[in-house]
């Protein structure tokens, strides 16, 4: 149990381009070196325009992902409306950090279009931690990789298309070095007109 | 792994090598030759595997200058068993397999503690827990050198398929009285 957040594997990347944002992961789920599934989903759907991805420890990512639905819930119930995806941050972050002592291992990474369809990007670390970015956000096992890729292909004002191709290779060439992120990948693009989600097929070892 | 036929033998490997989680070579060589016949697959720490086999092959010179002609697999084997046993902190699990005149293809084991043992076919790595009962049911003694390269190329997609630390492309190295034919199985041809 040398390092939890690696335990289960994972690895989450998020793009913005013009007017659209793109979140992509993969889909191993493992334990330690052994690969237990193939079909794991690590992004989850907020609401139309606000996209949460979670690496780390799975059973962590479970927990998280139903609570936020849950405050969402409440939320929309009080509001009368749609979270905004700054607001959702600020959630995040504090959620995490009220277990200060005894945290979530988990990592998230938001993706959100805004009121005027900007594009808005934030990853965490597991205490709350968040930097957002105009460019790229990166969590998970192959984050450092996913840097160095991200960092040479990256330009701003992707249209949608372009986005998904550079934010897959990104991701693929970062998956092709890791043993514990893999079997696949699936990709969000979030426009304003709508959530497109695509997978894509990888080397499967 | 490694799987002795009527006449050679065919061994096999995956191609990772790992720091950690990160994937140092993803089309490493873990077959390396000893003699012009004999071949070792190497597992653990690949700098104390790519030392033994490099002093290995060294020792292996000199008795073939000894003897006038090539030693044979149960020589090299028991060589690379010495240098294990009598360096025990070493982390070295390595598969040495060949073709002789006398005895045709063997397939020795030499395990961590440095321990010598001949099989009919023997896996290695961590990958191999995985496969130990995907090879005890489909490995028939007496298979054809084509048979054998199937059983061993499945048997490596299988684990490669599993373990983290597994992957990449398939080497194969089949070795008979003739030569020695290297074979590769790339990533998206795996079967």
């Amino acid at each position: 149990m040398t390092d939890i957040l690696s335990y289960n594997g994972g690895t989450i990347v998020a793009m913005a381009g013009d007017r659209c944002v793109a979140i992509a992961s993969d889909r191993r789920l493992g334990v330690q070196y052994t690969t237990i599934a193939t079909d794991m989903t690590r992004v989850f759907k907020m609401h139309d325009r606000l996209l949460l991805g979670l690496t780390g420890l799975a059973t962590d990512l479970t927990t998280l992902r139903n609570l936020f639905n849950f405050r969402l819930n409440l939320y929309k119930m009080r509001e009368g409306r749609l979270i905004k995806p700054k607001t959702f941050a600020n959630l995040v972050s504090s959620t995490l950090y009220a277990k200060r002592f005894g945290p979530y291992f988990c990592e998230p990474v938001i993706a959100g279009l805004d009121d005027e369809g900007n594009p808005f990007l934030c990853a965490m670390d597991l205490l709350g931690a968040s930097s957002n970015d105009d460019s790229f956000v990166v969590c998970g096992t192959s984050a450092e990789s996913l840097l160095g890729t991200c960092e040479t292909f990256y330009q701003p004002g992707l249209g949608p298309d372009d986005l998904f191709e550079t934010i897959s290779q990104c991701l693929l060439s970062a998956l092709d070095r890791d043993c514990l992120s893999g079997w696949g990948a699936e990709v969000y693009i979030l426009t304003p007109s709508g959530i497109t989600h695509k997978t894509l097929k990888a080397r499967m070892d | 792994m490694a799987v002795a036929f009527d006449g050679g033998v065919v061994m096999g490997a995956d191609s990772r090598t790992t720091t950690g989680s990160y994937i140092a070579n993803r089309v490493s060589d873990k077959i390396t030759p000893l003699i012009d016949r004999v071949y070792c697959c190497r597992s653990g720490s690949a700098a104390d595997t790519q030392a033994v086999s490099d002093m290995v092959r060294h020792y292996s010179a000199s008795v073939s200058l000894e003897l006038g002609e090539d030693p044979t697999v149960r020589t090299v084997a028991s060589l690379l068993s010495l240098i294990c046993y009598r360096n025990k902190w070493l982390l070295a699990g390595i598969i040495c397999a060949g073709w002789d005149k006398r005895r045709g293809g063997q397939v020795f084991t030499v395990n961590l503690g440095g321990a010598l043992l001949e099989q009919p076919f023997s896996i290695g790595g961590s990958g191999s827990s995985y496969i130990y009962g995907y090879c005890d049911e489909h490995f028939r003694k007496g298979m054809s050198k084509e048979e054998c390269v199937e059983f061993v190329t499945k048997a490596l997609t299988h684990a490669m398929s599993r373990d983290g630390s597994s992957g990449g492309v398939i080497r194969l190295v089949i070795i008979d009285e003739a030569g020695v034919e290297r074979r590769f199985v790339p990533g998206d041809k795996l079967l």
